[in-house]
């Protein structure tokens, strides 16, 4: 138990390392008004996260600090020049609705960055999807000028992606301040693999169902293979969601064959939707949609188990059928 | 991909996740995961059935009668409700015995009427859709739309009725919820 | 328990008809999010689930339950059609704003199961007084639903501006009365909890379902 308690308390240090490390990258972009929502965010979100659970009468741990590193998540899915008072409302509605409602950091549905951005797509869209240009810094209560549509619309859109690779890979192009720094995502996803904080199943199975489908069905026909492999990664936060949302422990599946296939199915459905309706981000949408599978596959497990365990012990254990005991996580 | 694509196009036109038409039902059905499909696949009849009968019905009321169009619909559910309920009492005692509540909550419902009156609406604006094939395709479409919000929900039963969730929220209100959220990343793929 | 069960005032809080048992939530999710609204649905669910609730207490109760169902939910198609025609002379704009909930109400579960479930089992000067409050605790919660959405949703109370500069369009769409409608269903529980001691504890223990 005490194990476990401190293995979630350095996952959360991990993931926030990285993501900090995707702040900087934003300031260095755009400014000090992204630095400032993610403050903002991580703030509210620890208020709310403390008010809840006093509510819900419980304490206040390290674990639940976790809610602060889907508040930089959330951050970094947006703009760096979005209205705070939406920043604000995302971010209690991913600790209320999407996460203490349903029991917590214990009893965990969505994922609550997502289910916060897709409550934002639904409300605030249009200002959801315009963002800055790399290297233009708005002041902090500044209202933004001149903002374009990001860089994975016009890839949606047109199929075409007129920056270079080095240009791709230090994120200077139009889009989410995090989704954007490739090199830093590839060397976060390394280390959050390799140090058992992320699904390694899961993301995988997510990038290969992305670039599998990307080979053999280009977004335009005027794309090569690998071109068309390459941008489909780096777009839409393909690797951004890869990492933080569908390989997040919470939700997906714990065994990893079960979890590739979870984040294969997302993969497939969101690549195929963007083919047909040229929608920006749809993983993410993909993702939330696909949370009753995930609850599916952990049900399958359990029950998999409890299989396997009535198979070693001589007096077998009885499964219920409909689902009236409590919850035995 | 055309499937996927399909799958797609009955999330984004089933009747729960949009116009919440049967959410009641659902939760009536949802004290547990067994009842939940039964009744789901039991409306699926219904909604087909009634579908059907629904289009005769469009077909031969005068437009200037349509106050009158509930009564034939419910009249039409009822003799439907009766017929299942004779056919089953037929066929085995035993079934009838165990089936019936099925058959009592899925007969008169906004998820069976409000398929109805959802097609009836269809077909007013789009004259191409008022044939009987037509009908039947979007009753069973409206039928297997429920199903797979049953489903939806089963896999999460568990969870929302876990003695992990606040007592306030344990159960429907987290329901709710959860089909909020699921319904709101129906509304943002449309 | 019992006493709080068989008073008359029941219906307003502690059976709420939308919260507790979560009838006729579909017209509440999708049209509840304007005063208007919530207005014209107010006068529909009134006179049709009183005047068939209240004609369908005549029927026999020793005739099989299915067509004593059928029965019931034929009166309130029968009732629907004045009802709609008077809405179409005085609320003509209530039918548009409703849509396809306007005949929908008249197989609401209050009329077709829970009075028999229920109502028929009282006296009808009783059955007639519970039948008002379960109709007010409707209304109730339809207000305060249409007025809140209304404004956090649109910015506007009863269609006029009042000042707030961040909107949450999606609190109007029917995902966002899912969401609020549970949020209240939850506060709503914590309400009757601290009203009705010990009963808490007993709802904590259960499964689902609130009958």
């Amino acid at each position: 138990m005490l194990k476990k308690a401190r293995k979630e308390r350095l996952v959360w240090i991990d993931i926030t390392i990285t993501l900090l490390a995707l702040e900087l990258m934003a300031y260095f972009y755009y400014g000090i008004r992204s630095l400032a929502l993610g403050g903002i965010c991580a703030a509210v979100s620890l208020l709310t996260e403390m008010i809840s659970l006093r509510l819900m009468h419980k304490n206040f741990t390290a674990d639940d600090l976790m809610c602060t590193s889907d508040a930089l998540i959330i951050s970094l899915m947006m703009p760096s020049v979005m209205d705070y008072k939406i920043a604000v409302i995302a971010c209690v509605f991913a600790v209320t609705a999407a996460k203490n409602i349903f029991g917590g950091r214990k009893n965990m549905i969505f994922s609550p960055a997502a289910a916060a951005y897709v409550f934002m797509l639904a409300s605030w869209g249009k200002k959801l999807l315009l963002y800055p240009e790399p290297h233009v810094r708005t002041g902090l209560f500044d209202t933004p000028e001149k903002l374009v549509s990001s860089a994975s619309y016009v890839y949606n859109t047109t199929g075409k992606m007129d920056y270079t690779d080095f240009e791709i890979l230090l994120g200077n192009f139009s889009g989410a301040a995090g989704s954007a720094s490739i090199l830093l995502l590839i060397v976060a996803a390394v280390i959050l693999i390799f140090r058992r904080d992320i699904s390694a199943g899961a993301f995988i199975g997510t990038i290969f169902g992305t670039g599998f489908l990307a080979y053999i069905m280009p977004v335009s026909a005027s794309l090569t293979a690998a071109d068309s492999v390459k941008y489909s990664l780096v777009t839409n936060m393909v690797l951004f969601a890869a990492i933080y949302i569908i390989s997040d422990k919470r939700i997906a599946p714990q065994r990893e064959y079960y979890a590739f296939f979870y984040g294969l199915f997302i993969a497939v459905f969101s690549y195929i939707v963007l083919l047909t309706t040229a929608k920006e981000n749809v993983i993410i949408i993909i993702s939330v949609l696909f949370t009753p599978v995930a609850l599916g596959l952990k049900n399958l497990e359990k029950k998999i188990e409890l299989a396997y365990e009535s198979d070693l012990s001589p007096e077998p254990e009885s499964d219920d059928a409909d689902g009236k005991e409590a919850d035995s996580e | 991909m055309f499937l996927i694509n399909d799958f797609i196009a009955l999330l984004a036109a089933n009747l729960i996740l949009t116009q919440a038409l049967g959410t009641s039902t659902l939760f009536i059905a949802a004290n547990s995961r067994r009842n939940l499909l039964r009744t789901a696949f039991v409306i699926t009849v219904f909604t087909v059935f009634g579908s059907i009968g629904a289009y005769f019905a469009d077909r031969l009321l005068p437009e200037k009668y349509s106050d009158l169009r509930l009564l034939i619909y419910t009249a039409l559910i009822g003799i439907l409700y009766v017929i299942f309920l004779s056919a089953l009492f037929f066929i085995s005692r035993e079934k009838f015995e165990k089936s019936r509540k099925y058959i009592h909550i899925s007969a008169f419902n906004c998820a069976v009427m409000g398929t109805l009156f959802t097609i009836n609406h269809r077909a007013a604006g789009d004259s191409s859709f008022m044939n009987l094939k037509s009908y039947a395709a979007a009753g069973l479409e409206a039928g297997f739309g429920f199903i797979l919000a049953s489903l939806i929900l089963t896999a999460a039963y568990r969870k929302l009725n876990s003695a992990k969730v606040p007592a306030s929220f344990r159960g429907f209100p987290a329901m709710l919820v959860y089909l909020g959220i699921i319904s709101m990343a129906v509304y943002t793929l449309k | 328990m019992n006493n709080r069960k068989s008073t008359v005032f029941a219906g307003i809080l502690g059976e709420n008809i939308v919260l507790s048992s979560l009838m006729v939530i579909s017209p509440v999710i999708v049209c509840g999010n304007t005063l208007k609204n919530a207005e014209a649905l107010i006068y529909a669910f009134n006179s049709i689930t009183f005047l068939s609730v209240f004609i369908s207490s005549f029927v026999p109760r020793k005739i099989p339950y299915a067509l004593k169902v059928i029965i019931y939910a034929l009166i309130s198609s029968i009732v629907y059609i004045p009802v709609r025609m008077a809405a179409s002379e005085f609320f003509p704009d209530s039918i548009t704003r409703i849509g396809i909930y306007y005949p929908l109400l008249a197989v609401n579960s209050l009329i077709v199961f829970q009075s028999e479930a229920k109502l028929f089992r009282m006296k009808r000067g009783k059955m007639t007084a519970s039948l008002f409050f379960y109709i007010l605790g409707f209304d109730a919660v339809m207000l305060i639903t249409g007025f809140i959405r209304e404004l956090f949703a649109f910015g506007t109370i009863n269609g006029k501006i009042v000042d707030i500069d961040t909107t949450i369009s999606g609190l109007s769409q029917p995902f966002g009365g899912f969401i609020f409608l549970g949020i209240m269903c939850g506060v709503y529980r914590k309400i009757r909890a601290a009203a009705y001691r010990n009963y808490n504890d007993k709802r904590g223990g259960a499964d689902v379902s609130d009958k």
